[in-house]
C-alpha cells in the first residue's frame, strides 16, 4: 500500500505540474477539472483511510458519518483556505454538527418600534426583516457563517454551494465506479450529465468520466 | 446583524446599499438550479435565499446519501492494488 502511495503521489504532482493552468478568477473554481481532479485525489485518499482505519464494528451509521465527515474535510482542504466555511470545517471537526445544532432564542422582530414610528419605510423594514430571517437561517447552513454580514455571507454560500456541487459529483462518480468494479454491471451509463444539481436519485448525478490516463 | 440595523436606522456605521444587496442576490441566483431557468426579474430576494437554503439542504442530504452509498460499497467491495490503479487513473 505504501508503494501504491508514494507513486500515486508521484503521478499526482506530476499531473499538477503538468495541468497546472494559468489563474482563473475565483467565480470558475470548483468547475475546472483541476479542480475536481484534486478534490477526488484527496477524496481517494480520505476514503482508503476510512477503510484501513476503521476497526470499529461494522455498523452502519458510523461508517457513513465517517466517510461524509472526510469529504467535508477533502472538500474543505481543496479551498486552500479561501474561504470562512472551508477553515470552519477543519477548525472543529471534533464539535461536529451537534454542537452547531444546539439553538438559541433568536428575536425575530427586531425593530418594532420603527415599524410604528415610519409608515414611509414600513414596507422596506418588513422585507429587510424577512430577509434577515432567511438570511439567519442561511448562516446557520453554511459552517462557520452565523455571524457573518449580509454580503459576505452569500459570497461564502455561493462559494460553498459550487464545491458542495463539485463535491457531490466526485462522490457520485465514485459511487458509480464503485459499483461497477464490485458489482460488475456492464460499462459506463449512456447519457453522461453535465448539470451542476441533480437532486433525484444520486446514480444518475454522474459526470463525464475523463479518459484513462 | 447589526450592520441591516444601523441601515435602517440611517446611522454611520458600514451601510449596505440596496443595490449592493441585489447584486449579490442575483448572483447567488445564477448558482440556484430552479431560479436560473425562470425570469430573473421578478424573483425576489426572500425567495432567493429560501431557494437557496433549500438547495443547500438538498445537496446536504444528497451527500449523506452518498456518503452511506459509498459505505456499503467501501465495504464489500475488496479492492486490490489493481482495482485502486484503476480508479486513480479514471480520476486523474
Amino acid at each position: 500500500m505504501e508503494a501504491e502511495s508514494s507513486t500515486s503521489n508521484q503521478q499526482r504532482k506530476r499531473k499538477r505540474s503538468v495541468s497546472d493552468t494559468p489563474d482563473k478568477p475565483a467565480q470558475s473554481t470548483w468547475r475546472t477539472d483541476k479542480e475536481h481532479r484534486l478534490y477526488s485525489s484527496k477524496l481517494l485518499e480520505a476514503l482508503r483511510r476510512v477503510r484501513s482505519g476503521s476497526t470499529l464494528p461494522r455498523t452502519e451509521p458510523p461508517r457513513s458519518r465517517a466517510i461524509r465527515e472526510a469529504a467535508d474535510r477533502a472538500l474543505a482542504i481543496s479551498a486552500r483556505g479561501r474561504s470562512r466555511w472551508s477553515r470552519a470545517i477543519l477548525s472543529s471537526r471534533s464539535i461536529r454538527l451537534k454542537s452547531n445544532r444546539i439553538r438559541f432564542p433568536v428575536p425575530s422582530r427586531p425593530n418594532r418600534t420603527e415599524l410604528v414610528r415610519n409608515q414611509v419605510a414600513d414596507r422596506e423594514k418588513k422585507k429587510s426583516v424577512v430577509l434577515q430571517r432567511k438570511a439567519r437561517v442561511l448562516g446557520r447552513l453554511v459552517p462557520g457563517c452565523k455571524k457573518l454580514s449580509f454580503p459576505i455571507l452569500l459570497e461564502e454560500a455561493s462559494d460553498y454551494i459550487k464545491a458542495l456541487e463539485m463535491q457531490v459529483k466526485a462522490m457520485s462518480a465514485l459511487t458509480e465506479i464503485l459499483s461497477m468494479i464490485g458489482g460488475g454491471t456492464e460499462g459506463v451509463p449512456g447519457p453522461v450529465q453535465e448539470s451542476g444539481a441533480d437532486t433525484s436519485t444520486t446514480s444518475t448525478g454522474i459526470n463525464s468520466l475523463p479518459p484513462p490516463a | 446583524m447589526s450592520s441591516w440595523r444601523s441601515r435602517s436606522q440611517q446611522s454611520n456605521s458600514s451601510r449596505i446599499s440596496d443595490e449592493q444587496i441585489n447584486d449579490l442576490v442575483s448572483k447567488l441566483q445564477m448558482l440556484l438550479p430552479e431560479t436560473r431557468i425562470r425570469n430573473n426579474d421578478r424573483v425576489s430576494s426572500a425567495k432567493v435565499l429560501q431557494e437557496t437554503c433549500n438547495y443547500i439542504k438538498n445537496l446536504h442530504r444528497e451527500v449523506d446519501d452518498l456518503s452511506e452509498r459509498l459505505a456499503e460499497l467501501l465495504e464489500t467491495t475488496d479492492m486490490s492494488s489493481s482495482q485502486a490503479a484503476i480508479i486513480r487513473s479514471l480520476f486523474m
